[in-house]
Formats: C-alpha cells, sequence, structure tokens
C-alpha cells in the first residue's frame, strides 16, 4: 500500500470515527437540553392551568395550539409528585404515532383534587434536532473531502523527489559508468535521504572500482609468474633425468597450470567486456566464421562422428568487434560440440535476425538461468572451464543481442536475437 | 642464429635461454628498453624475443625504432597482455609472431625456427633431418625423396617435432600449437594420438626410422639421438 494510501485511510478512518461519536454525543446534549427547555416550558403551563382552573371552575379550555394538549381527571387521591415521561400517541388525522412529552401533576382546586396531564408534541424540535445533525455531517463530509483532497495533492507534491530518487536508486548500475545524481529538495528528510544516498553509491562505487582495478591487476601480475612457472616446468621436463613417477607429478602440475592460466585469461576477457574495452567496430561475416571454426574443430567433430547440418544465409553481416564476434561463436559452437552426443547433430542456422546453434543431447535437468552463470559446469564435462556460456551472455548483453536456451525434440538450441539492435552498432561512448 | 631476449622477468628470460640453447642460438638477454637500444646499436641479431611491458618503456616503441633504423631481424612479441589491440598492433609494425604469456617453450622455439629459414634462405628453403626432407613453403614433406601423404594438421605436427627435435613436447604443447586457443587441452588429446598415430604410420611406411617417442602421461619426444 502506498504511503499516501495509507495516510488517507488512517485519517479518514480516525476522522470518520470521531465524527460518529460527535454525532452521538451531539444528538444527547441536544436533546437534553430541548427535553430540560420543554420541562421548564410545561412546568410553566402547570401553574397557568392551575390559575385557570381555580378562575374558571375546574374547567380548562383546551390551548389554540395543535401541539399541547391538557387533560383533566378527577380523582380520589392527589398524587405528591410531578411526573414527567416520553409518550406515544396515536394521531387519527395522520394515522400515526407522534412523540409527546408528558407531565402529570395532581392538584387540588376547589377541595376536589385532579389528575392533570400535559402533553406537549416534541415532533417539532425533533425535526429541529434532525436537521441540524444533516446540515452538519454534510458540512464535516465536505470538509473531510476538501482535506483529503488538499492533501492527497500536496503530499503527491511532496513526495515527488522520493519517488524520482527510488526510480534512480532503482535504475542505477554500478556498469554503466553513468554518474548518479538526485533532484534537490526543500524537504529536510528527503535532502537527508537524498544526500545519505549519494554518499553511499559513491563509497560503493568506489569500493567497486577499486575492487575491480585489484582483480584486473592481479590478473595480469599473474601471467608473468605463471609464464614462468610453465617454462621452468617445460624445460625441467627436457632435463631426463627422471622416475615415471616424477613425470606424472610434473605432468600434473604442468597441465594445472595451463588450466589455471586459461581460467586467468578467461575472467580478464570478461572483465574487459564488462568493462567495455571493445570499443571497435567492423562489419563481420558471421559465416566466416563459422566455417573457419567448424574446420578447426572437424578432428573434435569426426571424433564423436557429429553430423554437421548448416543452414547460413549468404551476405549477413554483423557490426561489432570482430575479437568478440569470434569470442561468441566459437563459444557456442564448443559448447554444442562438447555437449553433443556420439552420432549426435549439430545445427548451425544464420539468418539475418538470428543464430541459432542446436545440439543433440539428453534432457538437461537444469535451471536456465544458471547456465549462463559463471563456472556452471555440468556433471559429464569436468575438464571444461564453465565460462564459456557467461561470455556468450557478456557479449550479448554488450551489443542488446538477446541469447535465449531451450530444449526442443531432444535438442538443445542456444539462440541470439539480433533483432533487438540488428546492426550491432555501439556508440562511441561505449554504452549500447 | 643470434638471439636478443628482451624480458624484464629474469626467470622467465633464464628458462628462454636455457631452452634455446641446445638448439645452437647464441642468446643474449637484457632487462630494460635502454640496454635493448644499446644492444641494438652496436650489434646485429637475426631474431628479437621482445616483451612489450618493459620497466622503462615499451617493447612496442622498440619495435618502432628498429623498423625506423631499417635493421632487418625477426621479431617475436611476448605479452601478458592478451589483447587484440596489441596483437594487432603489433604484427603491423613489423613483429613476426604474438605470443600471449604464458607460452609454451616449444612455441617459441618453432617460431623462432620458422624466422631463422625465412631469413637465412629467403623462405625457398629445404629443412632436412637425416632421411627427412620439408620444403615449409609448399607444405610438403619426403622421407628418403618419397613424399608422404599427410594431412595439413600431419604436416604441422611433423614440422613442430622437427623444429623441436629431441625435446619433450607436452601434449598441451601440441594441441595449443595445432589448435590455438580454440580447443580445450583435454578436448584435444584424443586426437593428438590419432594424428601421431597416421604421422608414425606414414613415416614407418616410407622407410624412415622411428624417431616419434611416447613420454608417458606427458607427451612426445622426437628422437634422433
Amino acid at each position: 500500500m502506498r504511503l499516501l494510501t495509507k495516510t488517507t485511510l488512517n485519517l479518514l478512518s480516525i476522522s470518520l470515527f470521531i465524527y460518529l461519536f460527535g454525532v452521538i454525543a451531539f444528538y444527547y446534549s441536544l436533546r437534553i437540553q430541548v427535553d430540560s427547555n420543554v420541562n421548564n416550558e410545561m412546568g410553566k403551563r402547570k401553574n397557568s392551568i392551575v390559575r385557570q382552573m381555580e378562575e374558571a371552575h375546574s374547567s380548562v379550555s383546551q390551548p389554540p395550539n395543535r401541539n399541547e394538549m391538557v387533560i383533566v381527571t378527577p380523582v380520589d387521591k392527589a398524587i405528591p409528585k410531578d411526573r414527567y415521561a416520553d409518550t406515544l400517541i396515536f394521531n387519527k388525522e395522520e394515522q400515526r404515532y407522534q412523540l409527546f412529552r408528558q407531565l402529570g401533576f395532581s392538584e387540588i382546586v376547589n377541595k376536589q383534587p385532579y389528575y392533570i396531564q400535559i402533553y406537549k408534541s416534541l415532533e417539532e424540535t425533533d425535526r429541529l434536532i434532525v436537521s441540524i445533525i444533516t446540515t452538519m455531517t454534510v458540512l464535516v463530509i465536505l470538509l473531510i473531502i476538501t482535506l483529503l483532497i488538499v492533501n492527497r495533492y500536496s503530499s503527491r507534491l511532496v513526495w515527488k523527489v522520493f519517488y524520482d530518487t527510488v526510480e534512480k536508486v532503482n535504475r542505477y548500475d554500478l556498469n554503466t559508468h553513468e554518474e548518479f545524481t538526485l533532484q534537490d529538495s526543500d524537504v529536510k528528510e528527503f535532502a537527508d535521504l537524498n544526500r545519505v544516498l549519494l554518499t553511499m553509491t559513491e563509497r560503493i562505487k568506489n569500493d567497486y572500482l577499486n575492487l575491480k582495478e585489484y582483480t584486473e591487476n592481479a590478473s595480469h601480475e599473474i601471467q608473468t609468474p605463471l609464464a614462468i612457472i610453465n617454462s621452468k616446468l617445460e624445460l625441467l621436463l627436457q632435463s631426463g633425468e627422471m622416475s615415471e613417477k616424477q613425470y606424472k607429478a610434473l605432468a600434473d602440475a604442468y597441465e594445472a597450470s595451463i588450466r589455471l592460466s586459461k581460467y586467468n585469461s578467461t575472467l580478464i576477457l570478461l572483465a574487459k567486456i564488462e568493462n567495455k574495452q571493445f570499443p571497435e567496430s567492423k562489419n563481420v561475416s558471421p559465416e566466416t566464421i563459422i566455417n573457419a571454426l567448424l574446420e578447426n574443430l572437424d578432428d573434435l567433430i569426426r571424433s564423436k562422428k557429429l553430423e554437421v547440418l548448416k543452414q547460413l544465409l549468404p551476405d549477413v553481416t554483423l557490426r561489432m568487434n570482430p575479437y568478440l564476434a569470434e569470442m561468441l561463436i566459437v563459444n557456442l559452437v564448443k559448447n554444442a560440440v562438447r555437449h553433443n552426443v556420439k552420432c549426435g547433430k549439430l545445427v548451425v542456422e544464420l539468418s539475418e535476425t538470428f543464430l541459432r546453434i542446436s545440439n543433440t543431447g539428453p534432457d538437461l535437468r537444469v535451471d536456465k538461468n544458471l547456465l549462463f552463470k559463471r563456472f556452471y559446469k555440468s556433471s559429464s564435462s569436468p575438464e571444461s572451464l564453465g565460462l564459456g556460456l557467461a561470455i556468450v551472455q557478456k557479449i550479448c548483453a554488450l551489443y542488446g543481442f538477446e541469447v535465449g536456451y531451450e530444449f526442443e525434440g531432444k535438442m538443445h538450441c542456444m539462440t541470439v536475437n539480433f533483432t533487438q539492435n540488428k546492426f550491432g552498432t555501439i556508440t562511441n561512448n561505449g554504452t549500447v | 642464429m643470434k638471439i636478443l631476449i628482451i624480458e624484464d622477468e629474469k626467470t622467465l628470460s633464464d628458462a628462454i635461454v636455457e631452452y634455446l640453447d641446445g638448439e645452437g642460438h647464441l642468446c643474449e638477454v637484457v632487462y630494460t628498453f635502454e640496454e635493448a637500444v644499446e644492444k641494438i646499436e652496436l650489434y646485429q641479431y637475426d631474431c628479437m624475443v621482445v616483451d612489450i611491458n618493459l620497466p622503462d618503456g615499451s617493447g612496442l616503441d622498440l619495435i618502432r625504432l628498429i623498423k625506423k633504423r631499417s635493421i632487418t631481424v625477426g621479431i617475436i612479441i611476448v605479452s601478458a597482455r592478451n589483447s587484440l589491440d596489441n596483437r594487432i598492433e603489433g604484427l603491423e609494425i613489423g613483429a613476426d609472431h604474438y605470443l600471449t604469456k604464458p607460452f609454451h617453450l616449444a612455441e617459441l622455439n618453432a617460431h623462432l625456427k620458422s624466422i631463422h629459414r625465412r631469413i637465412s634462405f629467403n623462405g625457398s628453403n629445404e629443412l632436412i633431418l637425416n632421411e627427412i626432407k620439408l620444403i615449409p613453403e609448399e607444405h610438403r614433406a619426403f622421407v628418403l625423396d618419397k613424399e608422404l601423404v599427410l594431412t595439413k594438421k600431419e604436416y604441422e605436427l611433423l614440422l613442430f617435432f622437427i623444429s623441436n627435435k629431441n625435446k619433450i613436447i607436452t601434449k598441451a604443447g601440441l594441441a595449443e600449437h595445432l589448435w590455438g586457443d580454440h580447443m580445450d587441452a583435454a578436448d584435444s588429446y584424443d586426437f593428438i594420438y590419432t594424428h601421431i598415430k597416421n604421422l608414425r604410420r606414414e613415416l614407418l611406411k616410407k622407410g624412415c626410422r622411428d624417431y616419434i617417442k611416447t613420454i608417458y602421461g606427458l607427451g612426445y619426444k622426437f628422437d634422433i639421438t
């Protein structure tokens, strides 16, 4: 729920509650006022009736007012106290009950006790109360609505900065190298929030850049010691004075250091793609790359007895960095060859809008999203680095291509859609 | 062949020298840009192995300097930076090869040999090793003047072996030489075996001695001793 809705609802429910309570209290206090007024009036009436009876020999003329009625009954014994009550009397003319205030009292006139009842209609006063309450209700509701509208409108103005900040923080990406700026606000809380956010992002960005720089430097620095290790091991191999056991140990060490250097150079490549250090673009022909690659991988393809099906639309060109284009295709094809089954199929399709590379294989029970994660490996090929598809994804992200995976009819299909950015152009400042 | 090695990492340059020594080359080592300039001005070399990142300058500038003075020398760049820009730039300004660290010494040696062949005989030479004869620019090989029927990979394999004769060549080194970076080493070991089997069979069929020795778990050796 939005804050604005929440506060509005709170305000509404509390004011409605208070208003309801107020109306009830108001009604009763009004009622009490009116009753005491009526009682007062009837008290005065009582005196005048008694006086009238004393003068006119126990008879009372009915008041001309239709709202008033006097009933005089001779009784045997006088009741000492006056009795006030509310009562309903059936109105024959209007065929309905009407509310009356009643005063009953005894009086001895000319030695004869009488029980006298004065009735006074409360219709008028009731109507008055109702109309007062109604007017009030309407006024209060109007007031609340106005308040709500004004509140909403002003809140929206005030919170605009906040929503802007949220939107910007949401879109913020460390990798885009964009300057992070926020709107100024004259509201202290929001200004504080923005200030804190700016300091925080600045700090995170610096930490991130430092870390990245450190990793890159480390990766580069590692290459030289690795070269030393490799060359020394190679020299050691030539010495020819070792037992088979020692050779085996040496071979393992040699292989491990080569593996390490491959990891290292691949990670450097990933970092460079992320840093957009491949700015220059040329028209590259995927077809040429694919053909050269398939020839290079011929041994591998033949040993697996793969059936290669090429459906390449001629003269398709992509405008992108030639090295990255090669890396993209190499990794996809290599992946499809490696995870293929014996006597399987390898289908390479190229059109102006997409490149699809499919291979036969058992149903992969993996999360599609995991496929593109770094160091994700299927158990079937422990030798692979697990970085191939991560490179594919990074390159696609750089050029705005869409890469997807699906399993269809025993074929694993990797599709790169060029449509999002058909010409693969990359603008001067490096952003896609 | 006289080779100048310009590599600031002493242990690495030592390893290079030690590997190349057995090949009858004369190797000199310098560790800085300044020393390299001095050497180039004073002496003549057939080939240079240049590291791009030198403590007091760039190997690329050194190559530019050499080209400016029209010194004829084969140049192999070794660099920790595997960037296409550097590679292209290096080759454009006149280097013959670009090797990325870490590299196989056998690979470096093979490139040096090919440069050597090119500069010493203007490329139109024959490479003769006992009963084997190679004509590199025609990609043809003969044993006792009978032509070998070899695939492209098998021919490359033979050339690589001859360039690194009497040395143990690791499977990883072979794989990288034959397929470049694209094939992961472990994937390619079976094919290396197949190619070597075919090459050996062809050599034996044409009457060549069995020079190819398998070193268990490690690789191979073209043993002519």
